[in-house]
């Protein structure tokens, strides 16, 4: 369990983390979505120790990290797949962590077998491809066996096959009962991962619910109807009461009417209709949504919208 | 892969020895300073320089003893001959290594890593600087030793090679390598508080050489204040030497160490205390 309470860091006049609170709670997958510059890196650094808060606090099972007396065995995290020396192995580099905590030789060899490193234990990590490296930093972070996980975007520079791989991992510590804190900018690979989000934007809480709850939100409820004259389905749906959006060519996003409705309306029109169902949002739209006026930087004019 | 499929609490039961403490981190560092080349690099190369100058100082003595003039022969130290090259060249490869067990940390990332599997701060730095020390001074002491042993062996036509027990002697050859082990602490210091591997080695240059060097240049009366507070001590004059020292604006040979040693002190304290403070 990791409790933040109002937790802020301050650089000169810019809040990075700006009055921060959440759980994140065991036997579950935590999502942790923000745009670039939110401060996820930062608030993880916070809940590491490595960074100092400005006001606020941060635990970890009810402790602040440097209180912890077996770190490793209560959390381990992936901030930075390439911050490690290259030019050691990456079995002396897994061996000089766990030789911090205690943890036998043999739970590094046990490791290196479950991220698939065992054949370049022996190699510098200098030469390690980017997904090669996310699976050393994988590694260091199970060293410990530990309860609370962290993972800033470790699927970055993961091919098709490893993003599947560390999806199942992180699912499968979650169902362990551990806690599994993990922060991505790919939305697409949260929806298939998270079941909890917590959503930040210029350092400040967003969001912090359940995921098909965060989807929800952003959708509005919104139907997607496919019909050859969307003009005439448009004039009937708001002359009952609805809002009718054009998506693309024969397709309409309608607001404020059931599927139902929508379907009585169109047969007493006389209107054909191929397609009618809730219009599935994704993660992405609704994240968009959501965060667009918490952006840091809008594409939009300048001097506009900057601060908020 | 047992361990991954048991509940939380039989986990946590399952490994009840799990602490990080101080005893554990200096076997980790241990283990970094061994597992990189550059420590192997650096410290081969302090072996080379000891025992290189040892060799071509002592053999060219030797050869010239014949035609060199009867002052100069008296005023010929045996030991230093042997064991100076490593105090000043020694020294000169030593403050890489001592950065760059520091900077490497930071200048990798690796330092985040390292403070978050033993997150408190003063047992890093202290294992850290500790296996430095000790992977020093055992390598300092063997090459001291053996350009002393070299050297001596290389000038006994001379009749004047000196002997461990001689006065003096033992205390200059072990006082190089313990010269040697405190510069690597210097750099680790400045290391610390610079956290930057080409701006450390710089300013260890700097205060080690340069401004030993700028210094000859004040006025005669402020330079006899300022010469015996220099940092990096006098190695030609005190520390190497088994002779009289006659220049009284030195202290002796250990007093110039002390001075060293509380520069190295000062370094090593403003780095920890900055590494308590700062953002990793």
């Amino acid at each position: 369990m990791i409790e933040a309470r109002r937790l802020t860091k301050r650089y000169g006049s810019t809040a990075a983390v700006d009055d921060l609170s959440f759980t994140i709670r065991p036997g579950m997958v935590t999502g942790f979505l923000g745009p670039n510059g939110a401060g996820k890196t930062t608030t993880m650094r916070l809940i590491l120790g490595l960074d100092r808060p400005t006001a606020g606090t941060v635990t970890i099972n009810g402790r602040t990290h440097p209180r912890l007396p077996s770190p490793m065995h209560e959390v381990g995290a992936l901030l930075d797949a390439r911050a490690v020396h290259g030019g050691r192995s990456a079995r002396n580099h897994l061996l000089c962590l766990a030789q911090t905590n205690g943890i036998p030789v043999r739970r590094v060899d046990e490791v290196l077998g479950l991220v698939g490193l065992s054949d370049v234990a022996a190699k510098r990590s200098r030469g390690f491809s980017l997904g090669m490296s996310q699976r050393l930093g994988i590694a260091a972070a199970l060293l410990g066996n530990p309860e609370i996980l962290m993972f800033d975007e470790p699927v970055n520079g993961l091919d098709p096959e490893g993003i599947l791989w560390i999806r199942t991992l992180m699912r499968k510590l979650a169902a362990e009962g551990r806690t599994v804190f993990v922060s991505s900018h790919l939305m697409s690979e949260m929806e298939n991962t998270a079941d909890h989000l917590i959503v930040i934007g210029r350092g400040r809480l967003i969001a912090d619910c359940a995921m098909a709850e965060f989807i929800a939100q952003g959708s509005g409820q919104a139907v997607l109807a496919r019909t050859p004259q969307p003009e005439l389905l448009a004039a009937a749906v708001t002359a009952a009461g609805g809002t009718a959006a054009g998506v693309e060519d024969g397709e309409l996003e309608v607001r404020g009417l059931t599927e139902d409705r929508i379907g009585d309306i169109a047969f007493a029109s006389g209107l054909r209709v191929h397609h009618l169902a809730p219009a599935r949002v994704s993660l992405e739209q609704a994240f968009m949504e959501l965060t667009a006026d918490s952006v840091e930087y809008h594409a939009s004019v300048a001097g506009e919208g900057t601060e908020a | 892969m047992s361990a991954m499929t048991t509940t939380g609490a039989a986990r946590r039961a399952a490994a009840p020895n799990l602490r990080a403490d101080l005893t554990r981190t200096l076997r980790s560092e241990f283990t970094k300073i061994r597992s990189v080349r550059s420590t192997y690099w650096t410290l081969l190369l302090v072996v080379l320089a000891g025992i290189t100058w040892a060799v071509a100082n002592c053999a060219g003595e030797a050869a010239h003893w014949a035609q060199m003039a009867p002052q100069d022969r008296a005023g010929f130290d045996p030991t230093q001959a042997s064991v100076v090259g490593l105090a000043l060249l020694g020294q000169l490869v030593i403050v890489v290594l001592g950065v760059l067990v520091i900077s490497s940390e930071y200048s990798t990332g690796m330092i985040r890593t390292s403070l978050t599997v033993m997150p408190r701060r003063a047992a890093v730095y202290g294992a850290k600087a500790a296996v430095l020390a000790a992977v020093t001074l055992a390598v300092a002491v063997v090459t001291a030793f053996a350009a002393f042993f070299i050297g001596q062996y290389l000038l006994r036509s001379t009749h004047e090679a000196a002997t461990l027990s001689g006065p003096d002697v033992a205390r200059a050859v072990l006082g190089t390598a313990l010269y040697v082990t405190l510069s690597g602490l210097f750099a680790f210091g400045l290391g610390a508080i610079l956290r930057s591997t080409a701006g450390a080695i710089t300013a260890a240059f700097g205060l080690l050489f340069l401004v030993p060097q700028l210094a000859k240049a004040l006025p005669s009366s402020w330079y006899a204040d300022v010469e015996r507070w220099l940092p990096g001590g006098d190695v030609t004059n005190t520390i190497t030497s088994t002779q009289v020292q006659h220049n009284p604006n030195l202290f002796s040979a250990w007093g110039e160490f002390a001075v060293f040693g509380a520069y190295t002190a000062i370094l090593l304290i403003a780095g920890l205390i900055l590494l308590r403070r700062r953002d990793a």
